[in-house]
């Protein structure tokens, strides 16, 4: 089965790592919770990591449909 | 046979005389004479006098210089046009504004800046002036595409702290979530994996703000704060980013404990006290150190609590510091033996606990 033509599942995986992250940061400067750098730091290298895994195992974008 | 051709011998040429230009022109055709005799773009050379004339208007004066004394090459040509001296107005103008204006930017160092930016400006013409296909084109434009796009990334990571610090965090995190969403949507439209750029130029920087805990509002510079009763004594003391000295020496506690907040975004924090005043303290920096008379404690996200046993009824004052970067220092008396009584402009004064932690356990 050949992924569907326009479809790139780096953006989506890299999109969602994303606004998981912007959301940890907005809970943080809303001052819901409290992050520090023991907690930041591997989310930030979790993060980076993830999107670059994701681009690096789904190839380059197929182009539009 | 065939009959061999010879290259009849050239005469010598006479040496090449240094004139302006008259057709390769912007104000004078001084950089188009000079780049015709040394052979180099006049691009380079304009934008050469273009900086030097920040360092001083050095090379204002040298372009006028060749415009004075270096001839045209066109002995038809009008020696001077209404352009050169409305350009020239223009430009001294504009430079003697600056000097008023912006004066340590003129005289400080963004010369080199300059000179970066300028090879930068070159470079992105030169790609402009020229077909591509050269080797050198080549080069020029993935040097000038380089560059550029690290001054975007730096450029943007200071925006998205300044911004982040200076209060505007939510914002630049509804960026970031913004960003995710994009490339969400655009995942299943082609790819839109160009704003994986952008959001990480958002939120790492944001991340770094956050984790510190970083807050420049307020206010920027150095401070002395010398109350001299509990009347002048402030609840709190709170800066954007400097230096801030809280002279406590002559406040006359009444018994029991008093409270008192000290926040800095960036810089640090010194606060002198009474030698017979039983002081506590709780510390949270995010980098940076603290030294509240039991030594240096630094790194990152540095808690401080203070475990001193306060006897009741003593005078106590619980002073409560927090700092994005930077340091605290709490102590009853400047290191330096020999040394002042008292700060010293805007050095940094060493304080030391001395008999201020004994005083917690004397009951008044």
């Amino acid at each position: 089965m050949s992924p569907r033509p326009g479809f790139d599942p780096a953006s989506l995986i890299s999109g969602l790592i994303v606004i998981l992250f912007g959301g940890l940061l907005l809970l943080d400067q809303a001052d819901v919770l409290e992050l520090r750098f023991e907690y930041l730091l591997p989310a930030a290298f979790a993060a980076v990591g993830g999107i670059l895994l994701a681009c690096g195992l789904t190839g380059p974008p197929r182009g539009r449909s | 046979m065939t009959d061999t051709q010879q290259t009849p011998p050239q005469p010598d040429e006479p040496p090449r005389r240094l004139t302006r230009s008259s057709t390769d022109s912007v104000i004078g055709g001084v950089a188009g004479g000079l780049g015709r005799h040394l052979n180099i773009d006049p691009l380079a050379i304009r934008i050469t006098f273009v900086i030097l004339s920040f360092a001083g208007g050095l090379g204002l004066i040298a372009y006028l210089l060749c415009l004075a004394f270096i001839p045209i090459d066109d002995p038809n040509a009008a020696p001077i046009r209404w352009g050169l001296a409305r350009t020239a107005g223009v430009v001294l103008i504009t430079i003697a504004a600056l000097v008023v204006v912006l004066p340590h930017w003129f005289w400080g160092p963004a010369v080199p800046l300059l000179v970066v930016a300028g090879v930068v400006v070159y470079l992105l013409l030169r790609i402009v002036r020229d077909d591509g296909g050269t080797h050198l084109s080549h080069v020029a434009a993935r040097i000038a595409i380089g560059i550029v796009l690290l001054a975007l990334a730096v450029g943007g990571f200071a925006a998205a702290a300044a911004g982040a610090a200076l209060g505007g965090g939510i914002v630049v995190a509804g960026l970031v979530i913004a960003c995710g969403v994009g490339l969400v949507g655009g995942a299943f439209r082609g790819g839109a994996r160009w704003l994986i750029a952008p959001a990480l130029v958002l939120a790492l920087p944001l991340g770094a703000v956050a984790a510190t805990d970083l807050d420049l509002r307020g206010t920027w510079g150095d401070r002395t704060f010398h109350p001299v009763s509990v009347a002048e004594l402030a609840d709190g003391y709170e800066m954007g980013v400097g230096s801030m000295k809280l002279d406590l020496r002559d406040v006359d506690l009444p018994a029991g404990s008093t409270d008192l907040r000290v926040e800095m975004g960036m810089g640090e924090i010194q606060l002198l006290v009474p030698d017979d005043l039983c002081v506590t303290t709780d510390a949270e920096i995010g980098v940076g150190v603290v030294n509240t008379g039991g030594g240096d404690e630094g790194g990152v996200d540095v808690d401080v609590e203070d475990r001193q046993t306060v006897d009741s009824g003593v005078r106590h004052l619980h002073v409560i510091a927090d700092v994005g970067v930077g340091a605290v220092q709490v102590g009853d008396r400047f290191f330096d033996w020999d040394g002042p009584r008292d700060w010293r402009g805007d050095r940094f004064d060493s304080l030391e606990t001395g008999t201020s932690r004994a005083a917690c356990t004397e009951t008044a």
